[in-house]
């Protein structure tokens, strides 16, 4: 039998010098992991503000600068968009997204999800409303060019989430009183 | 010298050492070439389904146009090669070719090249897919980013058959100190990544009167299965909401030692398992799994896994201290060995 087989070949440890540098390099590392969900806005310190400007680079390039809020502060209602497509004969058509029956499989119907619930976030009234309507744009754009309609309607619903109380004595997920709508605008065909 | 310089002199001494151990003891690379074997898989499938509807997202007339996101991403570093490319056929090229690299990594095949281009890849449509992002995508970035580091291609890989069909017999198991570090900072981002998950928690009133996980899972659009029937049992949702929050805040102390680990990990799999199944977030819960893989010793890695391609023969070296199943091994030979 071959003995290789049994004994472990080992790369390492390094020497002193490369451990020094990896160890400088990790705690650095350390540190942004750690700064990009402490500094992320809305609430942060002056502190972790400014540690993240030094960082940003590093932090936005790598992709760091994440939350991790998972369902927090607390999970809230969820978000569509409708939308009402014109055509040049008059007609219409009613879409919105997301979309179970068309928008498959499940990871590309939490992408549309996500685009819904995006608009919502970019609605808060803290964050300039120009990255809001730049995306309201881009949305109505595409739906305008995929469908080769003369002009868009679209708008955000928001769907709360009844207490469990509620659903006890019978109220439905899917109660119309449930259901709050707010226009995003109208948009026309840009003239080619 | 004086008691306190002693002291002081000794405590330096074993944080060096602890130091030393933690970071730089090398590891065999099973549990890391089974965390580079499931994000393979998952990369290659989130960039499939991306292919679906490609120029739909990304194309000139697409939902995420370019003046929309880059306007929103302002004066940040975020950065993607994805911009270089608007027609159709030209972004089907790189598509494709990240789908090849997602393979290449999944199989191990060039390990240390596809898994720097793999990350690339992730990242790139990071960087351009602001507005569709979720947690799958942060993780999936996450994991392939730590995949460069370490030698991930040391087990389970075409890299490590093919090494050993070319040496004629099997090779031994290729313990290094970079698989080590790799497999050290997914731990710490894991922890990280549930300590902000459950301070975040906090500051939700819901959360304190254990009706966030109604919220969650009496919400239509998230949901997969059909869980209204949960509202029959106000006490199990209060629990259940109360158990997520305790656990992810001390996730961080409680995975490191040895009594504890296995309580945490196992919590683990019906909160994440949960997620993806009532919360249609299969990806997500299963991508969440994965980085806890990252705490599983690699003898439990190739005790599951079975015997690698590449083999491990009996007596071959246990995973270094700070893994339980390492100790144990190690504690067991030592009494054998007094004995």
């Amino acid at each position: 039998m071959n003995n290789t087989q049994d004994k472990p070949e080992t790369i390492g440890p390094p020497g002193r010098g490369v451990r020094v540098l990896v160890s400088v390099l990790v705690s650095l590392h350390i540190v942004a992991v750690f700064l990009g969900p402490f500094a992320m806005p809305p609430q942060t310190s002056e502190l972790a503000a400014t540690l993240a400007d030094v960082y940003r680079p590093y932090v936005d390039g790598l992709s760091l600068a994440n939350g991790y809020r998972f369902f927090a502060p607390e999970p809230g209602p969820s978000h569509l968009v409708r939308y009402e497509l014109t055509f040049d004969d008059g007609s219409t058509e009613p879409g919105e997204f997301p979309n179970r029956d068309s928008n498959w499989p499940r990871l590309l119907y939490h992408r549309y999800f996500m685009m819904s619930e995006f608009l919502n976030t970019l609605s808060n009234p803290d964050a300039p409303s120009e990255r809001r309507d730049r995306y309201v744009r881009s949305y109505a754009r595409h739906l305008l060019a995929e469908h080769g309609a003369k002009s868009v309607k679209l708008t955000l619903v928001r769907h709360w989430v009844p207490r469990m109380d509620e659903v006890r004595q019978g109220r439905k997920l899917t109660d119309k009183v449930l259901y709050e709508e707010r226009s995003l605008g109208t948009f026309e065909r840009e003239a080619s | 010298m004086s008691s306190a310089t002693t002291y002081v002199r000794d405590w330096g001494a074993d944080v060096a050492a602890g130091w030393n151990r933690f970071w730089f003891e090398p590891t065999d690379p099973a549990t890391l070439a089974a965390i580079r074997i499931c994000t393979g898989v998952m990369l290659l499938y989130t960039h499939l389904v991306w292919g679906l509807e490609l120029t739909t997202f990304f194309g000139p007339d697409g939902w995420l146009q370019a003046d929309a996101v880059r306007f929103l991403q302002g004066e940040s570093y975020a950065w993607s090669y994805l911009w270089w490319f608007e027609s159709p056929a030209a972004l089907w090229t790189v598509h494709i070719a990240a789908l090849v690299v997602f393979a290449m990594l999944t199989v191990g095949l060039y390990t240390r090249v596809v898994s720097i281009l793999a990350f690339i890849a992730a990242l790139s449509y990071f960087g351009r897919a602001t507005g569709a992002l979720f947690g799958l995508d942060q993780i999936n970035v996450m994991l392939a980013m730590y995949l460069c580091v370490g030698r991930s291609g040391d087990a389970f890989s075409l890299d490590r058959w093919r090494a050993a069909r070319k040496a004629g017999h099997p090779l031994p198991v290729r313990r290094s100190w970079s698989s080590n570090v790799a497999i050290r900072l997914i731990q710490l981002h894991m922890c990280v990544i549930y300590m902000f998950a459950g301070m975040a928690k906090l500051t939700g009133p819901a959360w304190w009167d254990g009706n966030a996980m109604w919220m969650a899972f009496g919400n239509l659009e998230y949901q997969s299965l059909d869980m209204t029937w949960m509202a029959d049992w106000p006490r199990l949702m209060n629990l259940m909401a109360h158990v997520t929050v305790f656990w992810e805040l001390f996730y961080v102390a409680l995975v490191w030692p040895r009594l504890t680990r296995p309580i945490v990990l196992l919590l683990a799999i019906p909160l994440h398992l949960g997620i993806a199944i009532c919360l249609g977030m299969i990806t997500f819960g299963v991508i969440m799994l994965v980085g806890n893989l990252a705490f599983v010793a690699p003898e439990l890695t190739r005790a599951v896994v079975g015997r690698a391609p590449t083999g491990q023969g009996r007596g071959a070296p246990s995973d270094g201290p700070t893994h339980p199943a390492g100790k144990a091994k190690r504690r067991r030979d030592k009494s054998r060995s007094a004995k």
